[in-house]
């Protein structure tokens, strides 16, 4: 009984170092979709954008879901209350 | 001298000729502190995302002023307390778009 706890411990060790690896092989980051050449314009007037950027209930999406770099949502975030200053979108959903 | 972006909101029920005069206030305005109103769109009737003073619309008007900031500090007093006004936002820009917004009435 003993020796086989060991040899499980063993086993487990080994296995857990390797799929820890084998993660940060398999994920592989998406770029920014407003960044680039033929990126999009951030503007508070261009509500079509601004939607995509916004939960059903009006809350502004966080970037690790929307994959945006860190400067584009900051700028996003700005435009989007400008947008809600206007009436334009909401600052609360339904 | 700056470049500004201003939007403003009245209320729908108004006649032609008090948005009219309105705009001529901002005018003289503009005028009086050696501004110009470069650029004008016209957004129309559109319906609000929340109401503003039990509107549930507001007619839009956007205008790009040069000027300094006084012109937008007069404009905005103005504006703060003339109750055909509902809301209004400006905003300094480095420099004006040529093309017109996708907001703009296109019927």
């Amino acid at each position: 009984m003993m020796k086989r706890k060991k040899d499980k411990k063993k086993f487990n060790k080994s296995g857990g170092a390797n799929s820890l690896f084998n993660k940060t092989n398999q994920r592989q980051s998406k770029s920014c979709p407003l960044s680039g050449k033929n990126a999009p314009e951030i503007n508070y007037k261009n509500l079509k954008l601004l939607k995509k950027y916004v939960s059903d209930t009006a809350k502004i999406l966080p970037s690790r879901i929307t994959n945006v770099s860190l400067g584009k949502q900051r700028a996003l975030s700005k435009e989007i209350k400008k947008a809600r200053v206007l009436a334009l979108m909401p600052y609360v959903g339904n | 001298m700056n470049f500004y972006e201003h939007t403003y909101i009245t209320s729908p029920e108004l006649s032609f000729q008090e948005t009219d005069s309105v705009r001529k206030k901002i005018t003289d305005i503009l005028e009086k502190n050696d501004g110009k109103i470069l650029k004008e769109e016209d957004w129309g009737i559109r319906s609000l995302a929340y109401p503003i003073k039990k509107n549930s619309k507001g007619k839009y008007s956007n205008i790009y002023i040069e000027g300094n900031n006084k012109v937008i500090k007069e404009i905005e007093l103005f504006e703060r307390y003339d109750e055909r006004v509902m809301k209004f936002l400006s905003i300094k820009i480095k420099k004006i778009p040529e093309e017109s917004s996708e907001l703009v009435k296109t019927s």
